[in-house]
């Protein structure tokens, strides 16, 4: 699709210039656009072809304390006017908040400008050929495997490319550009009786290169999905479970809310009285780190403008940092440390899966999850699992329709060990992970 | 109008020419979209053949106002302006849109639509009729959103009276957010359908503290509605189920881990009929054979008195529609009829798989998606047992009330809900207060174990209920009455037995 070039730093000069005369005391504008190609495919044609670039402004304005944030796609200077004005009027009727204003600039000083590479120089090399070609790679390799009990296999390929400019009235400036790709299958199966057994797999990468093999890609959605049959709950028990790795980000993610400021000013957070003390066992250290080489979740700013910085979120279980960002530090009173994540990486260790299955003896692989929920303000979760039943070391059965629940502050004491797999193709790079004494609901 | 409904539009080409049986319609008035610019972008997205193309224009001003610690502190807003140009091949689709409704980025992204086929032009209609359609949220035509200063007294009344409802309540955040989408969409067949479609919620969450301890609860109103629906007594009843619902946490457990009897209220607990049923139920998981239910139609799936049905005709309810996202007006969609299942819920591509007309369900969180086949208000009827029969008959389980994050396998039908509030049932009698368990089964199975349904149906009336799919969100809603389902898994922390 074809699109007209923008300066955008050029506009966003002019926003902030229009801003500040119609009468804000400070204003901060992000400008952005995206252009996006998605191809899917179905019993060997395309089934989805789509494609698209689209741009947005958003424009956050202080006025006496008072706040508003809004969007627009239209860049247009003709039409930009009035919606400045708007912008400033929906402030202007917001109540005072002494807190609400745009970070004192010192917190500005120090970015790294070291090279995240998160932008593949050679994304505008792939032809809509080559497009096709990858998922239909990904289509054949995963029918091929999925042989006679295939009922359905979708294969899905997106890519994109992203970039931003974003100034504020007193003095931060910052641009990003990204690229992604993400390509893989999902495959519905054939089991006894009526259930279909769906898998998947899909990754996603920053550089086209660092996808892995487009038949191993499909290959392993149809083993997924041929490793789920004979699914069935079993009796309720308290066993060792391990999380695999590409899903442990489901259930640590009740571990990480509560650090955000916001949980803990607004009472919300179980972990508010918990900085320095252990919540978990001495395996449980979670370093963000931003400057991951092509990290999905690698950046030089944060979402207020603030270097990003590594550090340690936990350390060997202790709570080590919370995520502070400036409007909540300055109604704690606390120092900003940054309220935005990057990559988040749980060091892995030295074991497979299967030598940790063979010494454990019986125990749980859960390789999926169902609904479920967190709740910040106690710690108590719940949620559906999907998984693979061991007894001595051998695989048993696949178990389905089945819960684990438990109390954070419990559930990562009991992590026993991290296995040798990280899983790379997200944000959250975290190994397989066994935790010890699970009660699983089923029968 | 300040704050809430930015009034700022971003007229391109207004008032080109008068167009037809698009005459009138508001994307003419002010983006100058007229017949003849239909024409050519329908010409150009079936350049290539097809069976069909569409045209869906979209102008949506959101806003929401938030209040935290006392002050109404925080305004956000959006503008969201465009068209989606679908192309449609057998199952196959060509999709390009564009924000930026000029002639040249039009054609652009019809063309895109166009590469899905690779024949000759296919023809479009030689004339375009409007729609006739329902008005399930009638609306002042001029109607351009809930302006800011609006919202701003009940955010501050909700606050007063959280507070003022226990002492124990130590935060309150509340916020009003709404919406007011404007479509128009023009088929190769030649409907044109124009809506006008508000949406809101208004909301509030508490956290009390009792001997340091802490719960939090929350409830929302609202759906397709204008502002004549925010009244005092919407607000002391949003302030009545959250405080009530947080205090009562302090005295709940979580009940044992297992298989048990479960009684769903009335209500929101729909959301199970939503997640184990209705999504199996949608036409494009049985056209592609990877839904459960696809070898089911025409058979016994329930006892005869379950009847389940999805409809678009609810007056004000979230998910209602005057028309679908591809041209087909609302409408009231039978699933299951005296236990047999007797449709899916379609859109023009499963339809014409099906041999049957659309249903209406045809949906699209916006103009950068094409239609799937979606759920709007999904509920079951009323039986003739009373509630008290049924707590009764179940003699000891659970009681489900209130429930979230609902989430199903399509192919193996596994669901799971989450239940905040509720309680437990022992000796046919309600006793103690249960939360944070979730809840699993197996849609087609639970189906079959519905054994009791009592008298009372509700639909829910929230306005925040969004169904994800495909990685796009629509609002919907839910009605259910009281029920018993012989056996499902409830996922606690306590083993049968009380070993912990």
């Amino acid at each position: 699709m074809k699109t007209k070039e923008l300066n955008l730093q050029d506009l966003a000069n002019w926003v902030i210039d229009q801003t500040i005369k119609a009468g804000a005391d400070d204003c901060k504008v992000s400008l952005s656009k995206r252009r996006m190609v998605d191809i899917n495919y179905r019993e060997h044609k395309p089934e989805v072809i789509k494609e698209a670039t689209t741009r947005n402004l958003y424009l956050e304005v202080f006025v006496n304390n008072r706040y508003a944030g809004h969007s627009t796609p239209d860049y247009r200077q003709s039409t930009l006017g009035e919606f400045i004005k708007e912008v400033i009027a929906g402030a202007k009727i917001m109540e005072e908040d002494p807190y609400r204003t745009l970070p004192d600039p010192k917190y500005y000083e120090g970015r790294s400008q070291v090279d995240i590479q998160v932008s593949d120089p050679e994304y505008d090399q792939l032809t809509p050929e080559e497009r096709h070609q990858m998922v239909k790679t990904v289509e054949d390799s995963c029918l091929e495997e999925g042989g006679d009990k295939v009922i359905s296999v979708e294969a899905g390929g997106h890519d994109e490319i992203y970039e931003e400019f974003v100034k504020s009235s007193n003095g931060f400036e910052g641009s990003a550009k990204n690229t992604a790709f993400q390509i893989g299958a999902s495959m519905t199966a054939q089991d006894e009786g009526d259930r279909r057994p769906q898998g998947y797999n899909y990754v996603v990468t920053r550089y086209k290169n660092d996808l892995p093999s487009l038949e191993e890609l499909g290959k392993k959605a149809a083993e997924r999905t041929l490793g789920l049959f004979g699914g069935k709950k079993i009796a309720t028990t308290k066993i060792p479970v391990i999380l695999e790795n590409r899903g442990a980000a489901r259930v640590l993610s009740g571990l990480l809310n509560p650090l955000f400021a916001g949980s803990i000013q607004q009472k919300r957070s179980f972990l508010a009285d918990m900085k320095g003390k252990a919540v978990g066992s001495k395996l449980m250290t979670l370093t963000d780190d931003p400057f991951l080489p092509r990290g999905l979740g690698s950046m030089l700013y944060d979402g207020d403008g603030f270097p990003a910085r590594k550090r340690d979120i936990f350390r060997e279980g202790v709570v080590n940092e919370f995520l502070v960002d400036w409007y909540y530090s300055r109604k704690l009173g606390w120092e900003p440390t940054s309220g935005s994540i990057s990559n988040i990486i749980i060091p892995p260790g030295t074991r497979g899966v299967d030598e940790i299955i063979k010494d454990l003896g019986n125990c749980i692989l859960i390789t999926d999850y169902i609904g479920g929920n967190s709740n910040s303000t106690t710690g108590d979760f719940s949620v559906g699992i999907i998984g693979k039943l061991y007894e001595n070391g051998e695989f048993v059965q696949n178990v389905a329709e089945m819960n684990i629940a438990d109390n954070h502050l419990k559930f990562w004491n009991k992590l026993a060990e991290a296995a040798n797999d990280p899983w790379i193709y997200s944000q959250a790079i975290f190994p397989s992970l066994v935790i010890d004494d699970v009660v699983v609901a089923g029968i | 109008m300040v704050g809430g409904a930015l009034v700022f539009l971003p007229a391109i080409n207004a008032c080109k020419s008068s167009g037809g049986e698009l005459t009138g319609n508001y994307f003419l008035n002010e983006f100058g979209i007229d017949e003849s610019i239909c024409r050519k972008l329908l010409a150009e997205a079936l350049s290539k053949g097809g069976d069909f193309a569409d045209l869906f224009f979209e102008y949506t001003l959101s806003n929401y106002l938030g209040l935290e610690d006392g002050k109404v502190n925080r305004s956000y807003g959006n503008i969201s302006l465009g068209v989606g140009i679908r192309t449609v091949k057998g199952d196959q689709i060509g999709y390009g849109f564009t924000q930026d409704l000029t002639d040249e980025s039009m054609i652009s992204a019809a063309a895109t639509a166009a590469t899905i086929s690779d024949m000759g032009p296919a023809a479009i209609g030689s004339s375009f009729a409007k729609l006739a359609k329902g008005d399930y949220y009638p609306v002042d035509p001029a109607f351009n959103g809930i302006p800011g200063e609006s919202k701003l007294p009940l955010l501050q009344s909700l606050n007063e009276k959280c507070f003022a409802q226990s002492n124990e309540i130590v935060k309150v955040n509340a916020a009003f957010s709404s919406d007011i989408k404007r479509t128009l969409i023009v088929t190769s067949d030649g409907v044109v359908a124009e809506d006008l479609i508000p949406s809101g919620f208004l909301y509030a969450a508490v956290v009390a503290e009792r001997n340091g301890k802490r719960e939090q609860a929350g409830w929302n109103l609202g759906g397709r509605r204008d502002f004549s629906f925010y009244t005092d007594e919407v607000v002391d009843e949003i302030v009545t189920k959250s405080v009530n619902n947080a205090l009562k946490l302090f005295d709940a457990k979580q009940p044992p881990a297992g298989e048990m009897p479960v009684v769903l209220g009335p209500g929101i607990t729909g959301i199970l009929l939503h997640e184990a049923i209705g999504h199996g139920m949608e036409a494009d998981f049985n056209r592609k054979k990877t839904s459960t239910y696809s070898t089911m139609l025409g058979k016994k799936v329930a006892e005869p008195f379950v009847n389940i049905i999805d409809d678009g005709t609810n007056r004000n309810l979230a998910g209602s529609i005057n028309v679908d996202d591809e041209g087909t007006p609302g409408q009231k969609t039978v699933l299951v009829e005296n236990g047999i299942l007797t449709g899916y819920l379609h859109d023009k591509i499963s339809a014409k798989v099906y041999g049957v007309e659309p249903t209406g369900n045809g949906r699209r969180q916006d103009f950068m998606n094409y239609p799937i086949p979606r759920m709007r208000n999904t509920y079951m009827t009323a039986g003739d047992a009373t509630p008290e029969d049924i707590i009764k008959e179940a003699g000891n389980g659970i009681y489900v009330e209130d429930v979230s994050n609902g989430q199903v396998k399509i192919g193996e039908g596994d669901f799971a809900f989450y239940v905040s509030q509720g309680r437990m049932i022992e000796n046919g009698k309600l006793t103690t207060p249960i939360k944070d368990v979730n809840i699993m089964g197996n849609g087609p199975k639970m189906l079959t174990n519905i054994i009791m349904v009592a008298n009372d149906l509700e639909f829910y009336y929230g306005g925040a209920g969004q169904c994800g799919k495909n990685g796009q969100g629509v609002p919907v809603s839910f009605g259910m009455p009281t029920c018993l389902v012989k056996s499902l898994t409830v996922g606690g922390t306590q083993q049968k037995g009380g070993r912990s």
